[in-house]
């Protein structure tokens, strides 16, 4: 018995804007999306520096951190957050990012370690499948 | 027909047709047909709508340029003057804006709207930590009086209209527009442009706050009745409903929130003793006319038009009609553009504008159709002016005021509007006003509540949008040319600003700085107003970033609640 609710605790997610973009409505329904499917969500907020969303990330014991960027500042922060969790000595941290993101960017953020990037147009089930297949 | 068709024989006759026409009633193609305020609408409209709505077109509609003002704010409208052409655009650095700015003002569009980067709106400088990898990225990176010699040079700010899309430091913005323009030798009473300066949707919706929103208050009404005394056509606040409903507010919470936060800040105006018909003036109303859903977007103008001039002259006892009609620039927002077969956002735009025509705006702005992958290409900002222009130009939509008033439906819809404006307008004063509203996340949640649910409708296909999610495309479509800020404009900027700070007259810009310090720490009044020192400040090369930090160190930050 014990075993099975352990396998049944709800996956942890911490959701955040990345750097000073607020475009926060995808963010946002992302959030109530996640939770109304039975996930645990945190969202930061705004104008958080990669340094405060990997101290978050690491206090709060997620599974996934969904970072969400719509003004550019990706290809510069987003690595910032992968390189911090490696120093910190955290490898296997499900780090998925979201918003808008130019196509030809997104080889370079899965190969520094993003585990995948949702554009504009993403069904919120795709978001919430691709979470419950990854999070080991 | 009014005399005629009496209504106990419309009546009559409607029951027999719906008799008639039951079985086929039941093939239509939804069970309910909704507005995106998720406003019930009927099979048709009839005289008997606006009767059961007591229509009276004296008190409803009346006249243009007579109050309510709902049919138009002045009594010739379009046909004496065509509404203004603008685009909302900022490239990375001051030249590269330049260049462009020059371009659209040739096209026909003398209106410049300035996009400013994220750091330059938050005010950090590009040399500030919190800066790297944003400089220039989605407007242009200006912060001192240096970057607007450059911005605007051979750009007469006599004849060009400038707006600045521009918050919580939009009176450091200002303050450079004036400088500048004295500079050019232009007389302050010639100056028409506008500044965004609503800070109380920033907390709710766009994000780009800085000070507590007392100071931020404060701020705005500095700057307001400062422009209202020195520039007298320069117009020093937008309030915006536009970014509320980008953020997914439908369309009543739009109308009831924006004017809400107009009304909060004529109080704190006149807390201050400021004279309504002096501060109301210099307001115009930042709206939004998107393409979905077509009647409601006119029926929303109308009614916004009513409800303001109500409760300016009742509730505030504005005399003047400039302050009493509200006046509008209005836009399609990015949210309703897509990249799938990106050039159906044409359309989109078009209609858009077609919108806008029909509710009597005065500006007009309608997107670039590849926005949905970057900063516009000038390609796609001046198919965009084109587009207006069309739409303005050769259909003769402008020719006649208010065209659709005395329709059955848009006259039921824009009372039905009125209504539920009013209700939630009143909901908000029972929980205390904007600030209020916004200090507990009423806003915030009624918002995100209005997005979610707008999200499922979206992914279920409730609600349609062509080549997106229906009629998709198996090839994907991308524009030729996507715009990109190159990563070297920060390293630049910042030595544009490394240089600039060794240059100039330091101990000028330290006595400007020790004096706006000095103002922000006394109180607040009518006559202590922080605009004069903050032009002294500017005029000695102070950046954005150096004003920002002196107004930090005296108010703080704000701490945004979460509304999750």
């Amino acid at each position: 018995m014990k075993s099975t609710q352990e396998e049944r605790r709800p996956i942890r997610v911490l959701l955040t804007k990345l750097g000073l973009d607020s475009h926060d409505r995808g963010v946002i329904i992302v959030a109530m999306a996640l939770r109304d499917a039975g996930m645990e969500v945190i969202y930061l907020g705004r104008r958080k520096t990669p340094e405060e969303i990997v101290t978050a990330a690491i206090q709060e014991g997620v599974d996934v951190v969904g970072l969400s960027s719509l003004a550019d500042a990706h290809n510069v922060l987003a690595p910032k957050v992968i390189k911090l969790f490696k120093e910190r000595g955290i490898e296997k941290e499900l780090v998925i990012l979201g918003g808008f993101v130019q196509k030809e960017d997104i080889p370079q953020l899965k190969e520094v370690g993003i585990a995948e990037v949702f554009g504009p147009g993403t069904k919120m089930e795709e978001i919430i499948h691709f979470i419950e297949e990854n999070v080991s | 027909m009014y005399e005629k068709d009496k209504p106990a024989n419309i009546k009559r006759a409607q029951e027999s047709w719906e008799e008639k026409n039951i079985k086929q009633f039941e093939n239509e193609r939804k069970k309910e047909f909704l507005t995106e305020s998720g406003i019930p609408l009927k099979r048709v409209y009839t005289p008997l709508d606006l009767a059961d709505k007591g229509f009276d077109y004296l008190k409803d509609v009346n006249f243009p340029g007579e109050f309510p003002y709902v049919s138009g704010i002045t009594p010739t409208m379009y046909r004496s003057q065509m509404w203004g052409i603008t685009q909302y655009t900022g490239y990375p650095t001051p030249k590269e804006s330049n260049e462009w700015w020059k371009i659209q003002i040739k096209a026909g569009a003398p209106f410049i709207v300035v996009a400013y980067d994220l750091p330059s709106q938050l005010g950090f400088d590009p040399d500030r930590a919190l800066s790297q990898g944003e400089v220039g990225r989605v407007g242009v990176s200006m912060v001192s009086q240096k970057d607007w010699e450059v911005a605007f040079d051979g750009i007469d700010l006599g004849k060009v209209m400038v707006s600045q899309v521009y918050n919580a430091p939009a009176m450091v913005g200002v303050a450079n527009y004036l400088c500048f323009a004295e500079k050019q030798g232009v007389n302050f009473n010639d100056l028409k442009g506008f500044c965004q300066n609503d800070i109380l949707k920033e907390f709710i919706a766009r994000g780009m706050f800085i000070f507590p929103p007392v100071p931020s208050i404060r701020l705005v009404v500095d700057l307001v009745s400062y422009c209202a005394k020195h520039v007298p056509q320069y117009l020093p606040l937008q309030v915006c409903s536009y970014h509320l409903s980008e953020k997914g507010a439908n369309p009543v919470h739009e109308a009831a929130f924006s004017l809400s936060n107009a009304f909060a800040y004529f109080e704190a105006a006149q807390e201050r003793g400021i004279d309504i018909d002096l501060f109301a003036p210099g307001i115009i109303l930042l709206g939004t006319c998107n393409h979905a859903h077509f009647f409601e977007e006119i029926a929303k103008h109308r009614a916004m038009r009513k409800i303001y001039a109500e409760v300016l002259k009742e509730r505030f006892k504005a005399k003047k009609s400039e302050s009493q009609a509200l006046k509008f620039f209005s836009g399609n927002g990015g949210v309703s553009l897509y990249q799938e077969q990106y050039l159906n956002n044409i359309v989109r735009n078009t209609v858009g504008a077609l919108v806008g025509a029909l509710s009597g705006i005065q500006y007009v702005n309608v997107r670039g159709y590849d926005e949905a992958f970057g900063i516009a290409t000038n390609e796609a900002l001046l198919t965009s002016i084109r587009t207006v222009q069309v739409v303005g130009y050769e259909t003769g939509v402008m020719d006649v005021i208010d065209p659709l008033a005395g329709s059955y439906y848009v006259e039921s819809l824009t009372k039905e509007l009125e209504e539920r404006i009013w209700k939630e307008l009143k909901n908000i004063d029972d929980r205390g006003g904007a600030l209020k509203c916004i200090e507990t996340g009423y806003f915030q949640r009624k918002i995100a509540e209005d997005a979610y649910k707008w999200q499922k409708d979206f992914e279920s296909g409730i609600k349609a949008r062509v080549g997106v999610n229906c009629y998709r495309s198996e090839i994907e479509e991308r524009p030729v040319k996507i715009y990109r800020c190159s990563p070297k404009v920060e390293e630049e900027r910042i030595s544009d600003i490394r240089e600039l700070k060794r240059k100039r007259d330091n101990k000028k810009v330290k006595k400007a700085i020790d004096e706006i310090r000095a103002t922000a720490s006394a109180e607040a009044t009518g006559s202590n107003n922080l605009m004069p020192p903050v032009m002294e400040a500017v005029k000695a090369y102070a950046t954005t970033g150096e004003i920002c930090d002196a107004l930090r160190e005296v108010w703080g930050e704000y701490t945004e609640i979460s509304v999750f």
